[in-house]
């Protein structure tokens, strides 16, 4: 049915035509045979000019409508710490995520277990577990992806012993590449779990 | 058989071309035709239409508006693929009948179906246009309409798209939509802040400041905000709305734990559609303006997100990876009667048209492209075919266009399609990447 692909018009054919009886009420005669006379005959207008550059005028524009503002109650969440108090903290290591996925692999397993002990033993401080994803797939999957990547690495370091209360996660979806390549080379090394810091 | 001797006879005989595309048997045009989809695109020869310079009436013209308003309004024609316009040439006398009923006459004889003649009066910071529409094909010359649009002299372009989209609405039933605009994300700054724009391009206009990252922005129905997503203030990716037309500061609508993301206005204006993680992963929510009450609708342990409304704001459609990877699904707008649309590849970014009948998606294989589907799952097509990457529509709300982003020139820059994929062009060419595009509803 291609033609009846893409964009389309819900429109009754005689409401078109009425609209035309309307304009030409005198050319009832045309409408009644029901036959399509051709077109006439198209010659190009000698002056077809490309419309001319316009320049945009200013545009502040007044309120297309005036309805009273929704009252909104603001959403009640405890409040976590602000992600500029974070810092960074070299005791601990980056873990990576195959493509399109979010499971701990086995090796990265080991660099969380090494990053709870030292969560273990300085627990003076709060940890903020970044999610990141390759620049594959669109913005908004990518901020659930990454979100899923930060909460599985947070459900790993809970099972490990560090205390939930400790950790805040956020996702960056495809926003903060740690690395600007368009190759495998960079995606791998994006697709990533980040950890920094905050003393108590 | 006598030459066609009026505008209705052409477009009586483009109607019968398309109808005889959808029906085997000679079409019955009668009063009983019930309503009937019809493909004006590419199937109906298009109207030629003469537009000359605009005729001051009174005033100053120091912005040459008699000669940019035409050029306006013609470009607006030619874009919504229904027209071939001729513009920029001498304007028509104002009060001579005999006079303007020759040049008419002329402009017939070149092959115009229809004349858009703009009578132009600028007083103080006013801006005022009649426009009477001819029909050319008769010799008689009707008058199909003739309006008057009145603006700020700092909007007078939207004088222009005012009357494109009037004649449009005259002689195919349904208003244009040049009159709108489009939000969208910049990376011009540095930092991804949201703008917005006229749909043509024109007017630029930064909407946040804030250098976090903001995305995805949505407009409401009744246009007179924004949602989007932004990690200005803690830093966390919070759910917000700005207020384009005002001197307001962004109001707060989720900042739960975790993200905060993927807003979808409902029809009605009265709720919003969003992803929230705060139940420990990503699901789909309703929060309701009025009230600040917030309604889950999806419980799949993995990713739920990305929904759209249909335009009855019966159905969401949206993003699951439930049968392991992204699909996309439809469900009613209480969360039951799951069914899934798409079956193969990965599927993101589904928004649905405004005329209801078709989802447009984007699909990755490799590079992403736009596709579409019936709402049934029926007639799957593909829009873009690269080149790069093509991803993240927006309907105009005719449902005849749809903005998206591609890299197929370097960074990502908005383009403009055709429903069915054709008449794709280029429409931002900005420093750093322009992405995310929102097409607005008609502007008052």
């Amino acid at each position: 049915m291609s033609h009846r692909r893409g964009s389309v018009f819900l429109v009754a054919p005689l409401l078109v035509l009425a609209l035309f009886l309307v304009g030409c009420p005198k050319r009832p005669a045309t409408m009644q045979a029901g036959v399509a006379p051709p077109p006439p005959t198209v010659t190009p207008p000698p002056t077809v000019t490309p419309p001319p550059t316009v320049t945009p005028p200013p545009t502040v524009t007044p309120p297309p409508t005036v309805t009273p503002p929704s009252t909104v109650t603001p959403p009640t969440s405890p409040t976590p710490p602000r992600v500029s108090d974070f810092t960074e903290n070299p005791n601990l290591k980056d873990i990576h995520f195959d493509f399109d996925k979010y499971n701990i692999r086995p090796g990265d397993a080991k660099i969380l277990d090494a990053n709870a002990s030292w969560l273990k033993s300085n627990a003076g401080n709060l940890v903020l577990i970044e999610g990141h994803c390759d620049e594959r797939g669109t913005n908004e999957y990518n901020l659930a992806l990454g979100e899923r990547r930060a909460k599985s690495t947070m459900n790993y370091l809970v099972a490990q012993g560090v205390q939930a209360s400790r950790i805040t996660i956020i996702s960056y979806g495809k926003e903060r590449p740690l690395c600007p390549e368009h190759s495998e080379g960079c995606w791998s090394k994006n697709r990533r779990a980040h950890f920094l810091t905050k003393a108590q | 058989m006598r030459p066609a001797r009026s505008l209705s006879a052409v477009l009586a005989a483009a109607l019968l071309v398309v109808l005889g595309g959808v029906l085997s048997s000679p079409p019955p045009v009668h009063p009983q035709t019930p309503d009937v989809w019809l493909n004006i695109i590419g199937q109906a020869k298009k109207i030629n239409i003469a537009i000359p310079d605009f005729t001051l009436v009174s005033g100053t013209d120091s912005q040459g508006l008699a000669k940019q308003l035409p050029g306006v309004a013609g470009k607006d024609l030619t874009f919504s693929a229904l027209f071939t316009v001729v513009s920029g040439v001498p304007a028509l006398p104002a009060n001579n009948p005999a006079a303007l009923r020759e040049a008419w006459a002329n402009f017939a004889t070149a092959g115009a179906h229809a004349g858009l003649q703009g009578l132009l009066t600028l007083q103080g910071d006013r801006a005022q246009v009649e426009m009477p529409l001819y029909d050319l094909i008769s010799p008689e010359q009707p008058l199909i309409v003739s309006k008057k649009f009145e603006m700020p002299l700092t909007q007078a372009r939207r004088l222009a798209h005012k009357a494109a989209d009037e004649v449009i609405f005259r002689m195919f039933g349904e208003a244009g939509i040049a009159d709108t605009k489009i939000a969208y994300v910049s990376s011009a700054s540095g930092q991804k802040e949201l703008y917005m724009m006229d749909y043509d391009g024109a007017g630029p206009t930064r909407l946040t400041s804030n250098q976090s990252i903001n995305l995805s922005p949505s407009w409401s129905p009744d246009l007179r905000s924004i949602a989007f997503t932004s990690y200005m203030g803690r830093g966390y990716p919070y759910l917000y709305r700005l207020f384009p037309w005002e001197n307001r500061q962004p109001q707060l609508l989720a900042g739960y734990l975790g993200i905060n993301t993927s807003p979808a206005w409902s029809p009605d204006g009265r709720l919003l559609a969003l992803t929230l993680s705060k139940d420990g992963n990503p699901e789909i929510y309703v929060l309701t303006l009025a009230t600040g009450s917030l309604r889950r609708l999806t419980t799949f342990s993995g990713i739920d997100t990305e929904p759209t409304w249909s335009p009855t704001g019966r159905e969401i459609a949206f993003v699951s990876e439930r049968s392991g990877s992204a699909q996309v699904y439809v469900m009613d707008a209480e969360g039951a009667n799951v069914r899934r649309l798409t079956h193969s590849g990965f599927n993101t970014q589904p928004r649905w048209s405004p005329k209801g009948d078709a989802i447009a998606f984007t699909s990755r294989q490799g590079n992403h492209d736009i596709w579409a589907v019936n709402t049934d799952g029926s007639t799957l097509r593909r829009l873009t075919a690269g080149p790069g990457s093509n991803e993240s529509a927006s309907w105009a709300p005719n449902g005849r266009h749809l903005v998206f982003q591609s890299n197929r020139l370097g960074s990502f820059q908005l383009f403009t399609m055709l429903a069915d994929g054709s008449e794709q062009q280029q429409l931002s060419r900005s420093p750093g990447e322009t992405t995310s595009a929102s097409w607005s509803p008609r502007l008052p």
